[in-house]
């Protein structure tokens, strides 16, 4: 069982003050909920930038290998044919598909790596739960702070509305 | 004197300069006003357009039904126009596809902050425009259920496709192309996705967007991990666009038929298909957004931009057609001077000089300023570019065929009604896919217009309080 406090706020600009607030005494477990991406909020609560590109360069390599490696084999290891006396193994040929793998390799990884880094698919959340978080989508800009204990809850109830949240609520569940 | 004043003047804003969006509403009510085509019931106009692309649909499956059947030989290619209307729907259907991944990729990496208004559009067009061409190279194949025989797996037969050819080099082209344009129109859906979800009353539609949205609560880590994931596949999808079509452009360029045997192609190729992607982009932006009330969000901005690159596109098309003669005519070869010649004064001239009409002549109506923002004429040019691409092809592919190397083997081309169904199937087929993506799908991105909004609104803020400023100095 986990337990947050969310808090909304009306515009990404108090969000993100409210953010750097909290962090500032102390409250160091946070996450913002938003409809469309904040910028600075990343800086704020301290994320590392995604480590995607790495996978994406991995995947592409791996791709583009493979493919040149089925593509020699098959031509000119297993079945040689010879057509018209060209070389059997036609490196240029072969860098169509060998392009055309890289990018499919890449492309599937990034979107496999989003999915997998984002903690998705799930289809329920304790957030997804409250009525009033519906807003996350739509037009609020929401912190979600973890903590433990029933003090936790109290202590970050009072910081939220101290900093000016419209809202605040408190959910348990399984994270 | 607080802070130093900004040197260029502000007015050069291109946020504030070009009204990307034309008000400014609460986030809850833009949303709401973007998700209403997919939140309240379909006009008269959605179901009597479903009606007829339906029924152009279900000549398609009675076109393919018979092609199975029977066999290709029901086509009206034979030798020597041993290619007609197969490969020729296929570049066209395919080259309509690259402006979708064009507009969204390559203009999200330029930071061109108009893309977020017609990117999703221009993205589902994109990948029925894909269902379509996909359906041709299968069709062709004259025994299409052994299509697998063109993927390499070890079979007892120990038969592997033939990786010299461009057949294969078109199927993983295809395969590459489809799959990516999935990826990247779904990963840019998720957000949307989440918010048609909240916004929707009905239970059975929140649980529908609730399963597609996979869970999505637009955290600052997903936002994270998303945006660096989108302009990553949209940096993989730029290239890809390219060597798709530059591919397309080897199955002729490798092929040593004069006309054909050309190094021109891939890059005129290329051109070809970001112009007639962009014209059918046009043909369905402007009745989409008369019919939705997009107004706010399609702004004459955006016409106006679509049709500057419509322009563009088009002047290196002509370049493309200018080279094309020029090299028929300086080879020397007797060949190749009749390839080209026999477009312009053989049996083909009218198509050709129809060509040279449509997407020549028509695209230079856009250096007026008045007349790429008329919608109308916008709309009816580009419906001229979309028939002036689908004959080029025609052109390109029966003439060099039909009158080659020997006289006495020369014949034209004539197509079949079953021909003619598999076109006109596919363009119902394509319109089906689109109004219905229309109805349930979010057609405008919802959370990059939110975004653009405010940071407009920051934008004129700045300016806002600029002028202040420097009135106050003054």
């Amino acid at each position: 069982m986990s337990r947050w406090v969310l808090g909304e706020f009306r515009s990404p600009e108090r969000m993100v003050e409210a953010a750097r607030a909290l962090r500032a005494s102390g409250f160091l477990r946070l996450d913002a909920h938003t409809p469309y991406p904040v910028e600075d909020v990343d800086a704020v609560l301290g994320l590392p930038t995604s480590r995607l590109p790495l996978l994406a360069l991995l995947a592409g390599v791996g791709g583009a290998v493979g493919a040149y490696v089925v593509q020699w084999f098959t031509q000119a290891v297993d079945w040689p044919l010879n057509v018209g006396g060209r070389p059997l193994h036609s490196g240029p040929a072969f860098i169509p598909i060998t392009f055309e793998s890289a990018v499919l390799a890449a492309a599937g990884s990034i979107f496999l790596g989003v999915i997998v880094a984002c903690g998705l698919p799930r289809v329920t959340h304790p957030f997804l739960h409250l009525e009033a978080f519906r807003s996350a989508s739509i037009d609020g800009f929401w912190l979600a702070v973890a903590v433990d204990g029933s003090e936790g809850v109290d202590a970050a109830e009072g910081a939220l509305r101290q900093l000016g949240a419209a809202v605040v609520l408190a959910v348990e569940g399984r994270r | 004197m607080s802070e130093p004043l900004p040197l260029a003047p502000v007015t050069a804003d291109p946020l504030v300069v070009h009204p990307l969006l034309e008000e400014r509403r609460p986030d809850a009510q833009l949303g709401e006003a973007l998700l209403r085509p997919v939140l309240t019931a379909p006009g008269m106009g959605w179901w009597a357009l479903v009606g007829v692309c339906a029924a152009l649909t279900v000549l398609l499956a009675v076109a393919i039904t018979i092609t199975f059947v029977t066999g290709v030989g029901t086509w009206g290619n034979n030798i020597p126009v041993a290619w007609a209307f197969g490969i020729i729907n296929f570049v066209w259907w395919i080259g309509i596809g690259h402006a979708g991944t064009l507009i969204s990729a390559i203009l999200l990496l330029f930071g061109m902050k108009w893309r977020s208004s017609v990117n999703r559009m221009a993205e589902a067009m994109t990948l029925f425009a894909l269902v379509c061409a996909a359906l041709f190279p299968l069709l062709h194949l004259g025994r299409p259920w052994k299509f697998y025989y063109l993927v390499p797996y070890p079979s007892s037969l120990r038969m592997w496709p033939q990786f010299r050819s461009p057949l294969t080099w078109d199927v993983v082209a295809i395969t590459t192309y489809l799959t990516v344009s999935v990826l990247f129109w779904y990963l840019g859906l998720l957000p949307d996705l989440a918010t048609a979800r909240d916004t929707a009353k009905q239970v059975w539609r929140r649980r529908v967007w609730g399963l597609l949205s996979l869970g999505w609560r637009g955290s600052a880590r997903h936002w994270r991990h998303w945006r660096t994931g989108y302009l990553l596949l949209a940096g993989l999808a730029t290239p890809l666009v390219v060597s798709v079509h530059t591919i397309v452009s080897f199955d002729f360029a490798v092929a040593q038929l004069p006309g054909w045997h050309s190094t021109v192609f891939p890059p005129y190729f290329v051109a070809g298909a970001i112009f007639s992607g962009l014209a059918m982009v046009l043909s369905l932006l402007i009745p989409a957004r008369r019919a939705l009330h997009l107004h706010a969000v399609v702004t004459q901005a955006h016409l106006d931009a679509l049709a500057r690159l419509l322009l563009v596109s088009g002047l290196f098309v002509a370049y493309g057609y200018v080279q094309e003669h020029f090299f028929g005519w300086y080879s020397g070869s007797p060949y190749e001077m009749h390839a080209m010649n026999i477009l312009r004064t053989g049996p083909y001239a009218p198509a050709f000089w129809t060509v040279f009409a449509c997407n020549v002549l028509v695209p230079q109506l856009f250096w007026s300023a008045r007349l790429r923002t008329q919608p109308v004429v916008l709309w009816c040019a580009a419906l001229l570019v979309n028939v002036g691409m689908w004959l080029e092809r025609f052109i390109i592919i029966v003439s060099p065929l039909s009158e080659d190397f020997l006289p006495s083997s020369w014949r034209h081309y004539a197509p079949t009604w079953v021909d003619l169904s598999l076109l006109s199937g596919t363009v119902g087929l394509f319109g089906l896919g689109f109004l219905l993506f229309l109805r349930f799908l979010p057609p405008i991105p919802i959370s990059e217009v939110k975004e653009l909004q405010h940071e407009l609104e920051a934008s004129e803020a700045f300016a806002h309080d600029v002028s202040a400023r420097e009135g106050g100095a003054r």
